[in-house]
């Protein structure tokens, strides 16, 4: 038991798992707005945004502060650099999700929806919600195992996959909605790259508690 | 790089107190190797077995080999005058001699039976100037070594170390007793003797070991515990015990 | 509240009976102290130092008796002081801790405590009769150099404890030998406290008589002693001597006589005191 760094770490890890809690939070937000087609909802989550920057930059003092006082070192220290990490993760993870309900609230229309439930968006926000659960679950509990099939998983690239061929042909089917097809299919990539940022997330997780560098070597 | 020194199961006893178990160790030339470990864990006491200090410890009785340049230097015939010039010593506490800056230096010359004062005389120059001492003492030389700071004492002490030509230079614990800007230039200056020297160095300051040495050995209750690159000690330590020492977390 | 008064009360009147008890002491000392000087400061004069002894009181001096006090003192100097340190450096450095040792140490340490008739006795049989060397100087050297040898010892060991480990251990870091070690940090270093410990070795050796009584100095020797063999007479001797005759003048020249040899007592300890001073103030660990 280290008296002095301990409570300052476990206030490190609050702010982060809170950090989580918001970013679920706007992605329910999203959905919610999705599946009862409402602008107001999505409004909402502009606002919720800059909360989540402002935990960033917290997350980023506590982290400095530990840094700079309490010297840590081997896992102390990889929890404080990872964390600094995911909750850059998180803040871009919250910008996506900004992006998304800017389209929504200038975008859902009624002539739009039928197009726009074709990319079928609140399934890959189920599938983040899902995994970011696994996320808390995982810095709770520090157990890595938890997030490393988030790591092996492929079901974005496949999402990815079917929204490309879908937007095609959508296009031949549609060629007066050419316009609103590519912003639609341009959300789709925001959405891997969220995906890809959780994924991020669950490295950070297995380098604190494991020391393993899994970034570039698990895709390869 | 080749090993300077290398130890092999030493065992060390207090009477029948079994302060060290097994230690076998090897330390490269030319590299700084921290020992760190909580106050009664031995690394003192293994410091001080590679240059025999512990001799005249009446109670104390060894086993194993500890080999310097492949000698082993607890046989009989060894000299140990000859070995602690080969491998010499810095201590916790400054302790220079009640003499002059300038003695102190040339103590160690003065007893190998030296008296060619012009090569006295260059080889103080030339020591003081490696320990980083020179400026600020060429022009007090002959005034007493007390008068001079703690910090200005320890670097004294380890000009009269490298006066005699030591390959090795053990340190117990050199800055604990000084302020942080004298502490720093001893670190400096252990950088830089190292291109020279085997810095073999105890210390209970983590940032310490964790700055300046290329290799950390972790003693815990008379075993090695854990003997690797300080990076790899620092940032993923391979044993819990290790790990709980230097993040603090001990007992 | 009554307790705490109590122990206020308890506390200063300690503080006072301390006082008391301190005055009363220095107080005794000065009596007798002027007691003498009354009574022997006019006596003294160059002549009484540089006459021989007499039976006539006006015209006794003392030369005898400090000549013979040197002798005595230089002699003793020269056996007891190389015995006793190198004796004190090998107990402290080169004696193994073994049952022979604690022993010895043990004894030592009592022979301080012996009274000094014990030595006399010793002295008259080993070097008045055994050695045959008489009531001589060289006796009564060898005597009080038994005496003072424990006192020696012990403060040479003392001196030597007191040096810093840590001093040995810059010596022997540099691959200095024990012998090395000793001489050139050791010693130098110890010097202090091993030349108090002589200082006060000889300041108890001026003032011994019983031992010197019983080996057979003489009272009265009408002659200056040229060399160790001839008999001899010391301040303390004459002085026992003056004071134990019944002529109101012979006990003026006791207390002139000890005038003198409070005088070289105070001196002596005087240079130990300093010695010990500048030791202190010029080694600071």
């Amino acid at each position: 038991m280290n008296s002095t760094l301990d409570p300052e770490l476990q206030a490190l890890r609050d702010n982060l798992l809170e950090m989580v809690d918001l970013i679920e939070e706007q992605l329910e937000r999203s959905k919610k707005s999705l599946v009862k087609v409402d602008r107001d909802i999505a409004k909402s989550i502009l606002e919720g945004e800059k909360r989540v920057n402002d935990m960033e930059l917290i997350i980023g003092k506590d982290c400095e502060n530990i840094l700079a006082l309490h010297h840590p070192v081997a896992t102390d220290l990889r929890f404080v650099i990872a964390t600094m990490k995911m909750s850059y993760d998180l803040e871009r993870t919250g910008d996506n999700i900004k992006i998304f309900a800017k389209f929504l609230h200038a975008n859902l229309h009624k002539n739009n929806l039928s197009l726009i439930e074709r990319f079928k968006f609140d399934s890959f926000i189920d599938l983040f919600i899902e995994w970011l659960h696994e996320v808390k679950k995982s810095i709770k509990s520090d157990n890595p195992d938890l997030v490393k099939k988030i790591i092996k998983s492929s079901q974005i690239m496949e999402k990815r996959k079917s929204a490309t061929k879908l937007a095609a042909e959508l296009i031949k089917e549609n060629p007066d909605k050419v316009k609103v097809i590519l912003r639609l299919y341009a959300l789709v990539q925001r959405m891997a790259r969220i995906g890809s940022m959780i994924t991020n997330i669950c490295e950070e997780i297995v380098f604190y508690r494991e020391a393993k560098v899994l970034k570039h070597h698990a895709k390869k | 790089m080749k090993n300077i020194i290398e130890t092999k199961d030493v065992n060390v006893f207090y009477d029948t107190n079994h302060v060290l178990k097994d230690i076998t160790m090897d330390i490269k030339e030319h590299s700084v190797t921290a020992f760190i470990g909580p106050s009664g864990c031995g690394k003192s006491t293994f410091i001080r077995c590679l240059n025999r200090m512990n001799d005249y410890i009446e109670s104390f009785s060894m086993k194993g080999q500890v080999l310097i340049d492949g000698k082993d230097i607890y046989k009989k015939k060894v000299r140990v005058e000859e070995l602690r010039q080969k491998v010499g010593m810095v201590f916790q506490k400054p302790n220079p001699f009640p003499k002059s800056i300038f003695e102190n230096v040339a103590y160690g010359l003065h007893i190998q039976g030296e008296t060619d004062k012009q090569l006295i005389a260059e080889r103080v120059e030339k020591s003081l100037h490696r320990s980083a001492l020179w400026k600020e003492v060429k022009d007090i030389l002959h005034k007493s070594a007390l008068s001079l700071s703690g910090g200005q004492q320890q670097r004294l002490c380890i000009a009269r170390t490298l006066a005699v030509k030591p390959s090795v230079i053990l340190m117990d614990e050199p800055a604990s007793a000084l302020d942080p800007i004298s502490t720093a230039k001893i670190e400096e200056l252990i950088l830089e003797l190292k291109q020279h020297y085997t810095i073999v160095i105890v210390t209970h300051n983590m940032q310490q070991a964790s700055r300046i040495s290329d290799r950390t050995a972790f003693f815990y209750m008379g075993d090695l515990i854990e003997y690797d690159k300080t990076k790899d000690i620092f940032t993923n330590p391979k044993k819990k015990e290790t790990e709980n020492y230097i993040s603090g977390r001990f007992g | 509240m009554s307790k705490l008064k109590t122990n206020r009360l308890i506390d200063s009147a300690f503080k006072y009976v301390g006082i008391a008890c301190t005055l009363f002491g220095l107080a005794m000392l000065g009596i007798f102290i002027g007691d003498i000087l009354i009574k022997g400061l006019m006596r003294i004069d160059w002549d009484f130092i540089t006459s021989l002894p007499s039976r006539k009181a006006s015209k006794a001096g003392i030369l005898t008796a400090w000549t013979g006090t040197a002798w005595i003192l230089g002699l003793t100097s020269i056996i007891a002081i190389p015995l006793g340190i190198s004796a004190g450096i090998y107990l402290e450095e080169y004696g193994k801790k073994s049952r022979l040792a604690s022993l010895i140490e043990v004894n030592i340490a009592n022979l301080a405590g012996i009274p000094s008739i014990i030595y006399g006795l010793l002295g008259l049989e080993i070097f008045v009769r055994v050695l045959n060397f008489g009531g001589s100087l060289i006796a009564g050297a060898l005597t009080l150099s038994l005496l003072i040898l424990p006192i020696i010892i012990v403060g040479t060991r003392e001196a030597i404890k007191a040096v810093p480990t840590s001093l040995r251990e810059a010596s022997y870091g540099l691959g200095a030998t024990k012998w090395q070690t000793i001489w050139h940090q050791v010693l130098p270093a110890a010097s202090g406290g091993i030349l108090t410990g002589i200082i006060l070795a000889l300041s108890r050796a001026i003032g011994e008589t019983a031992p010197l009584i019983v080996i057979g100095a003489l009272a009265y020797v009408p002659f200056v002693a040229h060399s160790p063999f001839d008999e001899f007479t010391v301040l303390p001797m004459q002085i026992f001597n003056w004071v134990s005759r019944p002529q109101h003048e012979f006990l003026v020249n006791g207390a002139a006589a000890i005038i003198i040899l409070l005088l070289i007592t105070f001196v002596m300890n005087g240079i130990a005191l300093y010695l010990r001073n500048k030791w202190q103030k010029k080694i600071k660990w």
